[in-house]
């Protein structure tokens, strides 16, 4: 009799056994579609030369480009077609989802071939003159590079007050007695309910006239980062205070350990790892919102990405800088969103070894 | 009854309100030293605020609660001080998840007791042998089964070298087969002359190990004396009513 072998078979074998000639060709076409369409946009200027304006203006209107751009949306169009009609008769779920791939693929060829087309056919010579002058960026690519610096360094100064003033805030906040929790709380709601562009200039100019002291913008920017984000920090660090059962503060109090020394030990090294996510997320604002800097007087050196940008648009009146300057928060921000990620993986799959139960387990 | 003299603890007139729920109406209650008093009784009659009032992490209502001569319940009394002296061990065990089994019972020795890193990790070795666990040292509580995770927490409670140890229903939330690796600790333990008061509903540990035995019900003590006799020939009706669904 025979038995089946109980045997995960490979992915490899998977693939052979219940693929079809049609289902690859189909998902083929969608990819090799939507390949022509990134060939077009990407490789071409590339190798033609995306500088100086007039190169790249040159290798949009060329026929080539158009020519490449109507074949991607012409193999797409088909892959989209075929595959809509040839998913639902596939043999076999591997086959119909490759179908089904193949369809997505070549429809999203399609759309974005047909808006490049319309874009290639438009005053293209305006457009790559006000936004893709490369050769500008690349002139200034120090001042973006010195700008992201800056960037970065407001955004981590504001975030290291912001948490350990969260911290300190988040723990009034779960106090007891409600003479300590009402002025952390105070404090939190009004920096969560006013602009963070109010609290700059307030704190900056309130500061000059009303006490006489007369912080550089520079500073002044970093202590308001850090007491915004401090308001968000404490919301976070609380409910992850919150969030900890409350075994393990009577735990920690029945052992002789004082309300703060149970929180220290027990109670917050555990919130502080269910926090990371949302704290992270809580950076990557920050990051953006150092921007705002820019109604404060900087020096040259002090620019941060969007002063840099706009202050290199106000003398060239080349709005180019300012995709420059999204690029420069892309490459800064990707990175740690990355990141952010990764650790959420971590902390999930309890390879730290800390949040609530460890799912590898040792022997017994 | 035991004699007032050589009390551990001595709980007066002990009331707890939640709110409009009275749960403790009254409560008189001695521990003597070296003495196992086990209480049952149905759920809601307040055992576990009963316990929990006992270091104070309920706080009674009204009543006293007396420490061996010292009067816990007044505002002056130093609760962590008193809490060192009084271990407990929970239901949920509220091991700390991110600390290693030595680190669960070095962390107040050193935090509490501020005893130097190596003596508190001696004692620390010393209470997970103890309890059988000494190969454990290094795991967290999330590596450890249920029962083992519960004598990691009655060692974390050792360690401190309490007068009196609370036992709130240790073994409920455990799986059938891992009960009895716990009780056998808290047997030992009985043994070797720990005072302890233990909520529980295992009647043959009561039975065995039990020197006395307290039957409470919606807030009162309806009925105390030497296990055997309560289990057997209980005299209140409401005793008899519970040992018959129980036993």
């Amino acid at each position: 009799m025979a038995v089946t072998q109980a045997v995960l078979p490979s992915r490899r074998t998977r693939w052979r056994a219940e693929s079809t000639t049609a289902s690859v060709t189909l998902a083929a076409l969608g990819a090799g579609g939507l390949l022509l369409v990134a060939i077009a946009v990407l490789v071409l200027p590339a190798v033609r030369g995306a500088t100086p304006v007039a190169s790249l203006v040159r290798t949009l209107r060329s026929g080539t480009m158009s020519g490449v751009l109507v074949a991607g949306v012409a193999v797409g169009a088909i892959a989209g077609i075929a595959g809509w009609i040839g998913a639902g008769r596939m043999p076999t779920k591997l086959a119909r989802e490759q179908a089904i791939a193949g369809a997505v693929l070549g429809l999203q060829a399609v759309i974005f071939g047909s808006i490049l087309l319309r874009f290639v056919h438009g005053d293209v010579s305006k457009f790559a003159t006000n936004f893709l002058d490369f050769h500008a960026m690349g002139a200034h690519l120090g001042d973006f590079a010195n700008g992201a610096k800056n960037t970065l360094f407001l955004a981590l100064g504001g975030e290291g007050i912001g948490i350990v003033l969260g911290m300190t805030l988040a723990v009034f906040a779960s106090s007891r007695r409600v003479v300590v929790r009402a002025p952390a709380r105070a404090y939190v709601n009004f920096f969560r309910a006013t602009p963070l562009i109010w609290q700059l200039s307030f704190i900056y100019f309130g500061l000059s006239i009303g006490f006489g002291v007369n912080l550089s913008a520079y500073v002044t920017a970093i202590a308001t980062f850090g007491l915004n984000t401090g308001a968000y920090a404490a919301e976070i660090f609380r409910a992850g205070i919150q969030s900890i059962e409350r075994g393990q503060l009577e735990a920690a109090r029945g052992l002789g350990m004082s309300y703060l020394q149970a929180l220290r030990y027990a109670v917050i090294p555990q919130a502080v790892r269910r926090v990371i996510p949302p704290l992270m997320n809580e950076f990557v604002i920050l990051i953006k919102d150092t921007s705002l800097v820019i109604i404060l007087g900087l020096t040259f050196k002090q620019y941060e990405l969007f002063t840099a940008g706009r202050s290199l648009f106000s003398i060239t009146f080349n709005p180019s800088y300012f995709v420059a300057t999204a690029i420069g928060y892309l490459v800064v921000t990707l990175p740690l969103i990355r990141l952010v990620t990764a650790v959420e993986h971590r902390l999930r799959s309890g390879l730290v070894g800390v949040v609530g139960r460890v799912d590898v387990m040792g022997e017994r | 009854m035991t004699e007032e003299r050589g009390a551990i603890i001595r709980l007066e007139g002990l009331h707890k309100w939640f709110g409009r729920l009275h749960v403790l109406k009254g409560i008189d209650l001695a521990v003597a030293e070296r003495e196992v008093v086990c209480v049952v009784g149905p759920s809601g009659s307040g055992k576990s605020t009963l316990l929990r009032c006992i270091n104070l992490l309920e706080e009674p209502t009204s009543g006293t609660v007396w420490f061996e001569d010292r009067d816990i319940t007044h505002v002056h009394a130093d609760l962590n001080e008193v809490r060192t002296h009084i271990g407990i061990v929970f239901q949920q065990f509220n091991l700390f998840p991110h600390k290693t089994a030595l680190q669960n019972v070095t962390i107040a020795l050193e935090k509490v007791l501020r005893m130097p890193k190596d003596r508190a990790r001696e004692i620390a070795q010393r209470e997970l042998a103890h309890v059988g666990l000494a190969e454990k040292a290094s795991s967290y509580p999330g590596q450890l089964s249920g029962g083992q995770q519960q004598r990691v927490a009655i060692a974390r409670a050792l360690a401190m070298s309490p007068r009196v140890v609370l036992f709130d229903e240790v073994t409920s939330a455990l799986d059938p087969e891992l009960v009895q690796e716990v009780l056998d600790v808290m047997k030992r333990l009985a043994l070797e002359g720990m005072t302890m008061l233990v909520v529980t509903h295992e009647m043959g540990f009561a039975r065995e190990v039990g020197d006395r035995m307290v039957f409470m019900d919606d807030g009162v003590i309806v009925e105390q004396g030497p296990p055997s006799q309560l289990l057997s020939d209980p005299t209140h009706p409401r005793t008899r009513a519970f040992m018959s669904k129980v036993l």
